[in-house]
């Protein structure tokens, strides 16, 4: 049997699929800065409890109170790109949801369980006393499987060649194990989150936790040395995953395709110089090759998923049926949001310090 | 068809959808009508300058944003996954419709968050105005998230004129949309005060208790009086068909709506107790069945909203197993096999017979249907129905049963659903061409004239005519009533169809039926239960009450629609049933 012959009928769209592109990678590099702050905040609490000084201890207790925040803002910002690769790819990312729909639904309990653990881990802080550090651990474990998840739904959903096996397995029991470029680019993917989720730490130290200066320097060091660390392994991670790709996907990187090659090559660099920065514990300068950064990183994960579907799917050649109306009625409420949002922090200026 | 199935065979999809449904909407609408009740009782706590029911709303506020950004928000998601396996085409049809409606929903959330955050981790910090200005915005936020989604789950019942222009607009103000909103937002409101006997429940001081308890009875009741009208309007609005079936034509319904009413009851019995009566524990108890009979209540609705669109899951539109009604006319003619992507086999053959007739019912039974599961078990629906009765009853299934989507497909599938269904699942030997039902003309007009009305409807309109007159009536049906299409069939087959009506009205002209209760039963009663379930009822039953129900079978159980055979008809199906379950002659 052809692959290619499973592959459902895409939708008609709405306004041309351009528009949708941009939404997706203008909000999906939202998400990543959500997530990574999110796991950085958790591994950073993790380590923190295997150091016996106080200002770790303060440390891991100041990141308790904000890893709720990164939670909820990384699963809301998740929910925008979802959205639009559902409305780009949702007849792919659908198929391969089904095969392995046990894994996928498992998602929203993995992530219930993570959610409440880490407000137990911020109200109960105290109480917890040695079993906080295993509850992050564990928070940052089912985190990370939901990253698995992830990553096992968007590779196969690139994949028809690996979806013939419903036929024999239609339980939903499916992953992408035998992708050779799985393991690589979920790695890839943990390891660079990682590595950002740290220098969120530390930019939070520096910034927010700076009345306490030996808890900021505590967390600003900790923060700024993963980073160092974990990008010099992403870099290597990245060579390899770059290695496992199918040919004709990795060639679009090394010269057959002049954007895509151009963006790894930016990303490199950018990656290469924050090395530098971040040894010399310049957050600022970091940060400010770091946002940048991964948004070139997006641009490349999205170039890969052109590359797989080049031989099945041709995003122009989905019918359109034009209405403007509801483009513009989002992006007003967008505006409209944004604003409301920004005066609601603002207000937050003259609020009461605790205690 | 266009995808594949996710196939579990004993646990089917559309239980998961409704749990994650129900349990999503008790926690969801708690997260509209609670943003209210915070507002409101923290202007009543300012105003009073009572610092206890300050506490008490800052005490709620966090209980509220532990329970609905965490738990309500996932489970939100959980929908959105859960409908994605279960009817991917669905799903996607929804997205592309309204992708920028489900994009604002999504920016509402993203302020619901932050203002919430901010409610609650300003309590005290904040002037007073300010944060109820904060407040107000975080239930604004909520209430218009409410209203976008609305929009879109309202369109999946009634896609009003959406079907013909595809227009967002059309889609999202359907006929149904305004009473769905009083509904819910009145629902919100309710639930915004079962929750606050529940956090009520855990003060220990005893005057803050009474007054809260009390204060929240007033959100409970009030709102549940004003929710009666507004769902006795939605079903009203609701589009013909779609309010048949919630008025009793489909059996689920009518246990939903019992339970419903059953709900509704208990909770302003429990509301009003409540209010009454102060003692903690009692309160505690009686907060349990407030919560039970608010989940009934709301659960209800919603179970009614799902199974009242079908056999649609976009009414008029897509079937529940992802079929535009467009294309079916098309696919019957060139084969499902050959139009449907996720299938092995393209051609039917003796050989692959089965296997062909499980891919059909993968792709169009299971999306309702288990296989030996808890919910609507095929196995069980099917366990008394023969070659020759499966392969007629799912030729005319949606003309029978108003609420099953029709078989898409050929001849030749057709015959291979059956098969797997007698034969694959319930291991029966397959005999084509088993003798006849004695009463053709029946089998003709129901296949023929049951589509538009039934013999119930027809019955009164031809007391007093003639064998000769009704004869001569089917040879220009068009006289009769320009809207109806002429019945061409051959002679024989008009004289059978014209003997069967006359026999509704008279006995003695009826067609020679005796000795066919079996067949009769098969035929009539088999699609909807098995002779184990008519045993156990009727066991010890007198011939006389057998007959006599038989004459009014809604009497019985108002989900049974009424049997319109004859009276020798009915004499010789009661005659079977006493034999079989040994009740007196």
């Amino acid at each position: 049997m052809n692959p290619a012959t499973l592959i459902p009928t895409a939708d008609a769209l709405t306004i041309h699929w351009g528009w949708f592109q941009f939404l997706l990678m203008f909000t999906f590099p939202l998400h990543l800065f959500a997530m990574n702050a999110m796991l950085g905040t958790a591994l950073t609490a993790f380590i923190c409890h295997l150091r016996p000084e106080r200002c770790y201890q303060e440390l891991s207790h100041e990141l308790a109170k904000v890893l709720p925040f990164f939670m909820a803002f990384t699963i809301n910002l998740g929910v925008a790109p979802l959205l639009f690769v559902n409305v780009l790819y949702g007849h792919l990312l659908y198929t391969s949801t089904i095969m392995m729909g046990l894994f996928w639904l498992a998602v929203i309990p993995i992530l219930i369980i993570a959610y409440y653990l880490a407000y137990i881990y911020d109200f109960k802080f105290n109480k917890l006393d040695n079993l906080a550090k295993f509850a992050i651990l564990f928070v940052l474990l089912l985190l990370m499987t939901v990253g698995f998840l992830f990553s096992n739904n968007m590779t196969m959903m690139l994949s028809p060649a690996s979806w013939l096996r419903w036929f024999a397995e239609p339980g939903g029991t499916l992953l992408n194990l035998a992708d050779p470029a799985l393991l690589p680019r979920y790695l890839h993917m943990m390891i660079g989150s990682l590595a950002v989720g740290g220098l969120c730490v530390a930019l939070y130290s520096s910034t927010v936790l700076k009345h306490d200066t030996g808890v900021a320097e505590a967390g600003t060091r900790l923060g700024m040395q993963l980073f160092t660390l974990l990008t010099g392994m992403q870099i290597l991670m990245g060579a390899l995953f770059l290695l496992t790709l199918p040919g004709e996907v990795m060639k679009r990187f090394i010269g057959d395709n002049a954007l895509a090659t151009g963006l790894l090559t930016v990303g490199i660099l950018l990656a290469v110089t924050s090395l530098v920065t971040s040894y010399r514990r310049n957050i600022t300068a970091t940060l400010c090759l770091v946002i940048p950064l991964i948004y070139v990183m997006a641009f490349i994960r999205d170039s890969v998923r052109v590359g797989y579907l080049e031989p099945y799917f041709d995003m122009a050649a989905v019918p359109v049926n034009v209405q403007w109306s509801p483009l513009v009625f989002f992006l007003v409420i967008l505006v409209l949001g944004l604003a409301v949002i920004a005066w609601m922090l603002s207000r937050l200026r003259g609020v009461k310090k605790v205690g | 068809m266009n995808y594949p199935v996710w196939y579990v065979p004993a646990f089917g999809g559309g239980l998961l959808i409704a749990l994650v449904a129900i349990v999503h909407v008790f926690v969801s609408h708690f997260a509209v009508g609670g943003g209210l009740y915070l507002v409101m009782t923290e202007r009543k706590a300012i105003r009073e300058q009572d610092q206890s029911i300050m506490a008490f709303v800052k005490k709620h506020t966090k209980f509220f944003m532990l329970l609905t950004m965490v738990f309500g928000g996932l489970t939100g998601v959980a929908i959105w996954f859960v409908i994605s396996i279960i009817n991917p085409a669905a799903t996607s049809l929804l997205i592309h419709t309204f992708v920028f409606g489900w994009a604002a929903e999504w920016v509402f959330f993203l302020v619901e968050i932050v203002a919430l955050f901010v409610y609650f981790y300003t309590f005290g910090r904040m002037d007073d105005r300010t944060h109820q200005i904060i407040g107000w915005i975080y239930f604004a936020a909520a209430w218009i998230s409410l209203f976008l989604i609305t929009g879109i789950i309202d369109f999946m019942l009634n896609p009003g004129e959406w079907v013909t222009n595809n227009n967002f607009w059309s889609g999202f103000f359907t006929p149904t949309f305004w009473p769905s909103i009083f509904f819910r937002s009145f629902m919100s409101f309710m639930l915004a005060g079962c929750y606050g006997f529940l956090t009520a429940s855990f003060l220990d001081n005893e005057e803050t208790r009474r007054k809260m308890v009390r204060y929240s009875g007033k959100w409970v009741l009030v709102s549940l009086v004003l929710s009666v009208p507004a769902g006795w309007w939605y079903l009203a609005i609701l589009p013909d068909k779609a309010r048949s079936l919630a008025e009793g034509m489909s059996p689920t319904i009518t246990r939903a709506a019992t339970v419903g009413e059953f709900s509704l009851v208990t909770l302003a019995a429990a509301a009003i107790t409540l209010m009454l009566l102060n003692s903690k524990s009692l309160t505690k108890v009686l907060t349990v069945v407030v919560m039970i009979a608010a989940m009934g209540y709301l659960g209800a609705f919603e179970w009614t909203r799902e199974a009242d669109r079908r056999p649609y899951v976009v009414n008029g539109y897509m079937y529940s197993d992802g079929i535009l009604e467009r294309d079916v006319e098309r696919i019957d003619q060139e084969g499902y096999l050959k139009n449907a992507k996720w299938v092995q086999y393209k051609v039917v053959t003796e050989a692959n017979q089965l296997d062909v007739g499980k891919e059909l019912f993968q792709h169009q039974c299971f999306a309702c249907h288990t296989v030996g599961g808890f919910n609507n078990d095929i196995i069980v629906r099917t366990k008394n129905m023969s070659y020759d009765a499966m392969r007629k009853y799912l030729a005319t299934i949606h003309e029978k049963r108003y609420f099953m989507p029709p078989f898409i497909g050929n001849e030749t599938e057709l015959k291979a659903l059956a098969a797997y269904l007698v034969a694959g699942l319930n291991k029966k030997a397959l005999i084509e061409g088993a003798p006849a039902a004695g009463n053709r003309g029946k089998s003709l007009f129901d296949d023929n004239c049951a589509p538009c009305h039934g013999a119930d409807i027809l019955k009164p309109k031809i007391v007093g005519w003639s064998k000769e007159k009704i004869r001569t009536a089917l040879d220009k049906l068009s006289a009769l009533n320009p809207a109806m299409p002429d019945y061409n069939a051959p002679a024989a087959d008009k004289d059978a169809v014209s003997g069967y009506l006359h026999g509704l009205n008279n006995q003695e002209s009826t067609s020679p039926v005796k000795e066919q209760g079996a067949e009769l039963f098969e035929e009539n009663c088999t699609a909807c239960h098995g002779f184990d379930v008519v045993k156990s009822k009727m066991s010890g039953w007198p011939r006389v009450k057998i007959r006599t129900t038989l004459d009014k079978l809604s009497a019985l159980n108002p989900a049974m629609p009424d049997y319109n055979g004859s009276a020798a008809e009915k004499d010789a199906l009661a005659d079977y049933i006493v034999k079989q379950t040994g009740g007196a002659k």
